[in-house]
């Protein structure tokens, strides 16, 4: 791991049609923090995430990672490689893909693997991705996402990562994004996962205020 | 037909001309169907076949290798839809308008050079036992870049092909990843059509890739997959076809049919006899 970065974003709005998806957001995370991000449903908390990404367009404001923002493809690539993502809703793909190859994705597979077999994947290795429960597909993507930040990434955003797991699983899985050394942002409705963030921010449509710290 | 004639068959070069090109097709052309089905592009082969028919229309006009135009149209066309795979949507709609505009232009062309359509449709039009020792050579050059393009981009492919959103987090060049593969289906595509006539296009091409994908767990196994069925339909169609003497371009696509079918019925009952015992 290069170390964890500070993510900054000013004024970022992001827009869909005559929806206002993010309303000049501008917050801070430290490096090394963990923040929380909670808030209805059409919120802005997965746009919020997939700004920083640039996996969707921003309208105005900048979101810079260590200070640099992102402007062309190139910056944006290095942005995704820099920042590890967990997606809400992880993709059983339109291709076979196994499980093994999943977890090889990462930048550092061998942990990913390792963190697969503390989540119960290793059974599943050779299985195809399209095969799984909800909860065994959310677990590969966690055991992917940990495993690039052990690959060199400096932060990771996390999109509801225990919305489908069991309860001993949403323990276990908050536990393991809590305690890694790396910047973090979750996007969660579990309490035992915002309860171990340092900060936590409530979104309201498109606006982000801080709720308080843990 | 008796076995020693069916062998004297074979001592015919162009036979084995055929035989030759529909082992080495058996081999890169499932491949191709299986990045078709990936990028979901099925309908992509009429767009080539309009962007090829363009080019020799436009290379019977000026007076340039007609064949040669053919494949810079089809490489074009995998230029020109590679950025249009990022809008949502996107390529099913670019791939009409790209279809109906060469068509529409091909025709143009051909009316305003006086060139005569049939011509054009007979450079493209090509059948397996008509293969030339130059169409010879183009299939062995695209099974080679074909080959190695796997063998070099296998593991980015794999989630590409998998999920672009999860390629992009990977760090994964989507976009010119896309456009290779997209001028790869499209030059395979074209001289195909060229040399195997457009009805064994899809034969040899998407019928082992679906195949494979009843099979598959990984993008290794459908490639696999995709191959040994493609060479079984090949091989078992092109000796049916020669043992019967029955135009071989049907015989191979009702023979690959039957194996895709094979695979999905078997496949089906596995699922329901795993449903049963769990």
């Amino acid at each position: 791991m290069t170390g964890p970065a500070t993510i900054s974003f000013e004024q970022v709005s992001v827009c869909f049609g005559n929806t206002v998806a993010l309303d000049k957001v501008s917050f801070e995370v430290g490096a090394g923090q963990k923040i929380a991000v909670i808030g209805a449903n059409g919120a802005g908390k997965s746009t919020l995430l997939r700004s920083l990404l640039g996996l969707i367009s921003i309208d105005e404001g900048t979101v810079s990672v260590d200070g640099e923002s992102a402007r062309t493809s190139i910056d944006w690539m290095q942005r995704r490689l820099a920042v590890a993502y967990i997606p809400q809703r992880p993709s059983k793909g339109r291709f076979p893909l196994s499980v093994k190859e999943l977890l090889g994705s990462s930048r550092n597979p061998e942990v990913s693997l390792s963190i697969g077999h503390d989540l119960g994947l290793s059974h599943l290795l050779e299985q195809s991705v399209s095969t799984l429960s909800g909860g065994q597909l959310q677990r590969c993507y966690v055991a992917r996402g940990i495993g690039s930040l052990a690959g060199g990434a400096c932060a990771l955003v996390a999109d509801e990562p225990t919305s489908a797991l069991d309860f001993n699983g949403q323990k276990h899985v908050a536990q393991l994004l809590t305690e890694i050394p790396a910047t973090l942002i979750v996007v969660t409705h579990e309490r035992a996962v915002a309860n171990n963030c340092d900060r936590v921010f409530e979104m309201a449509s498109g606006v982000m205020r801080e709720a308080g710290t843990s | 037909m008796f076995a020693w004639q069916f062998i004297d068959l074979f001592s015919l070069p162009s036979v084995q001309r055929s035989a030759i090109a529909l082992a080495i097709a058996g081999i890169a052309m499932p491949i191709i169907g299986v990045f078709i089905i990936g990028l979901d592009v099925i309908t992509v082969r009429f767009a080539v076949m309009h962007m090829a028919l363009f080019g020799t229309a436009i290379g019977l006009w000026v007076g340039i290798d007609p064949t040669l135009c053919a494949l810079i149209a089809c490489v074009s066309t995998g230029l020109f839809l590679a950025p249009l795979s990022e809008k949502p949507g996107g390529l099913a709609g670019s791939m009409s308008f790209l279809m109906t505009i060469s068509a529409a232009a091909a025709l143009l062309v051909l009316s305003i050079s006086g060139v005569n359509a049939n011509g054009a449709f007979e450079i493209l039009w090509g059948s397996i036992l008509a293969v030339r020792r130059q169409d010879l050579a183009l299939i062995i050059a695209i099974a080679i870049c074909v080959l190695l393009f796997v063998a070099f981009t296998h593991r980015k492919l794999s989630i590409l092909l998998f999920d672009r959103e999860l390629a992009k987090c990977s760090g994964i060049r989507v976009g010119s990843l896309t456009a290779i593969l997209l001028m790869l289906i499209a030059v395979s595509i074209g001289s195909s059509i060229r040399v195997t006539g457009a009805l064994l296009v899809d034969s040899i091409t998407l019928l082992p890739a679906l195949g494979a994908r009843n099979l598959a767990t990984s993008l290794k196994s459908m490639i696999r997959w995709s191959v040994v069925l493609g060479l079984t339909g090949n091989a078992v169609g092109f000796v049916i076809a020669l043992q019967l003497d029955l135009p071989p371009g049907p015989v191979l696509v009702l023979v690959a049919g039957a194996i895709t079918l094979i695979t999905y019925l078997a496949t089906t009952r596995k699922r329901a006899a795993d449903l049963v015992t769990h």
